[in-house]
């Protein structure tokens, strides 16, 4: 019998879906072979988002809360997690592959003595340690890697498994926490969020995405008027990010953040290998593109060659029909 | 004056189709490079490379001390060796302890493994203050302090690091330049010390790949054709009764 544990990630005050995809995984894992499933928030007001947890049904939740999780600084997190990880002693520990999770996980797993599997689409336990597909080579390939060690960190892709509820009456464990400010070397002097940006990309059920072929500050309100009809978060390809049509923060692919949503919207995106590997594991994809032959088709659900600049007004209009 | 060591990794181009086995120099250390580059041409510094590899990987560190590096070490493993990146931070963390850079640089991810860990490990194990997937890089003289911009989950964190630390680069904050004919030149008379090194065996949690296997295939889509009025009707009528995302 193993101890998983699931970290719960928090964002603006709110606990990831994504975090609950991976703690609805993990607690499919524990039935199955009758593990122990726990979980732990770390964040300024853990106890805040504890009904939330709980009603995914781990057996424990330990939280770890301190004003100092306000900025994201990669230290105290760190103490944290290995506060945490060192208190359970869990065998496996889950996590959301989010970017403040990249930021810590090979230095956690260093310090903890644990095996990584990062970004992986999907995981197993097996005798000993963690089985897992990850995407590699820009998402090419899966490779199916395994890692046999006493402890093994695992973080999992948005989008990999889908949040189930299946409340049961958590017990709630705070680890105590203390952090010397004075220790800290690096200082967070800012954080720069786009503006306007009303859904979050990464946790996002739609997504319409920007390409090259908007070329300009017309084409850019037609992509904002769609995703304002579908409730969409709004991605870009690296060549829109880059000509500073679209902020960083909307990048999606290799580079950029990973999306897994129901329905991704590709307006005017080629495909290039880079870009796809950041949005082919969503359920739908609409591609509008000029170029018939332009490779994001070959990933198409439903594939419309034409012109945008002709296509989005009327499609807003035609969906705000629909939905109205 | 900055002193840099930048950790580079030659591996396959992913633009290319697998079965070429072109190798290239990783896009994200090569974007180090430049901003190390970028950062001791304004302010003075040398940079060293850093490569862990089969002999063969020597080409990639000529082409990034053709790109302006002053010189490299070339830590040498077997052809068949594959260190995950626990073993790789392991090795690096042995060759830099004790060595006096003020910034050591990694690309934030290998873009043949995409597993991104090996930077903040070799962090942790030095003992270093690090900020990982800068998309910016400033340096501030009069507080010998590195200006990391990183791209994070809601926004851009802007966090200042006093020398020495590390700092993983995106490939995101500049476009790496093209080496000259003179820097290849050049390259050819900058110093490589090649030293063999063994992967390390024992005391460290492993990591295996067991295969490679294909992406899963998706459904072939369907085409929607006709006057964009037309087409806009058939695609909401699909997606709200075919594919229930409405």
């Amino acid at each position: 019998m193993a101890k998983i544990l699931t970290c719960i990630s928090i964002q603006d005050g709110k606990v990831r879906r994504s975090s609950l995809e991976v703690l609805t995984r993990c607690r499919q894992l524990a039935a199955a072979g009758g593990h122990t499933l726990e979980a732990a928030i770390v964040d300024a007001d853990a106890a805040a988002h504890l009904d939330t947890v709980k009603a995914y049904g781990p057996q424990t939740i330990y939280t770890v809360s301190h004003p100092v999780f306000r900025r994201h600084l990669n230290t105290p997190v760190l103490a944290a997690l290995t506060a945490v990880i060192e208190h359970a002693r869990p065998d496996v520990v889950a996590f959301a592959s989010t970017e403040a999770v990249k930021d810590v996980l090979g230095a956690l797993a260093v310090r903890v003595g644990a095996a990584a599997l990062p970004d992986v689409s999907s995981f197993e336990l097996v005798d000993g340690g963690v089985e897992a597909l990850r995407p590699v080579m820009a998402a090419k390939m899966l490779a199916r890697t395994e890692a046999r060690a006493p402890r093994v960190l695992v973080s999992v892709r948005s989008g990999s498994y889908t949040a189930e509820e299946a409340p049961a009456g958590a017990a709630v464990e705070a680890i105590p926490f203390t952090f010397d400010e004075a220790s800290l070397r690096q200082t967070l002097r800012e954080v720069v969020t786009a503006a306007g940006g009303a859904v979050d990309l990464s946790e996002a059920r739609v997504v319409v995405a920007a390409g090259r072929g908007v070329k300009d500050e017309a084409g850019k309100q037609l992509v904002e008027r769609l995703a304002g009809v579908l409730g969409a978060a709004i991605g870009a390809s690296r060549a829109v990010v880059e000509s500073g049509l679209f902020p960083a923060t909307a990048q999606i692919g290799q580079t950029g953040k990973v999306v897994s949503p129901d329905l991704y919207v590709a307006v005017g995106i080629s495909g290039a290998i880079q870009h796809v590997a950041g949005m082919q594991n969503s359920r739908v994809i609409v591609a509008i593109n000029k170029d018939p032959d332009a490779p994001i088709f070959k990933y198409a659900t439903y594939g419309i060659v034409g012109d945008l600049y002709k296509i989005l007004p009327v499609l807003a209009e035609e969906l705000e029909r629909v939905k109205a | 004056m900055i002193k840099f060591c930048v950790c580079i990794k030659q591996v396959p181009d992913v633009s290319a189709p697998v079965h070429t086995g072109r190798m290239v120099l990783n896009a994200y250390d090569a974007s180090a490079v430049e901003e190390a580059l970028v950062l001791t041409e304004r302010y003075g510094g040398e940079i060293d490379l850093v490569l862990i590899g089969p002999a063969s990987a020597a080409e990639t560190i000529r082409k990034a001390l053709a790109m302006g590096a002053d010189r490299a070490t070339h830590l040498v493993i077997g052809d068949d060796e594959r260190p995950d990146s626990m073993a790789v931070a392991k090795m690096l963390a042995d060759y830099l302890a004790n060595k006096d850079y003020d910034v050591i640089a990694t690309g934030k991810q290998a873009q043949d493994t995409d597993a991104g860990l090996t930077g903040s490990m070799l962090a942790e194990r030095l003992g270093l203050p690090y900020a990982s997937n800068a998309v910016g890089l400033a340096y501030e003289a009069e507080t010998r302090q590195l200006v990391v911009t990183r791209q994070g989950d809601a926004g851009q964190e802007i966090i200042a690091l006093p020398m020495p630390c590390l700092v993983t680069c995106s490939n995101d904050m500049n476009d790496p330049r093209i080496p000259t004919l003179k820097g290849i030149m050049g390259a050819k008379r900058k110093p490589i010390d090649t030293r063999e090194v063994a992967v390390p065996a024992e005391g460290l949690p492993v990591t295996k790949v067991l295969a490679f296997e294909p992406v899963p295939e998706r459904e072939p889509g369907q085409r929607l054709e006709g006057e964009p009025e037309e087409v806009a009707r058939l695609l909401c009528k699909k997606l709200a009764e075919e594919a229930r995302v409405l």
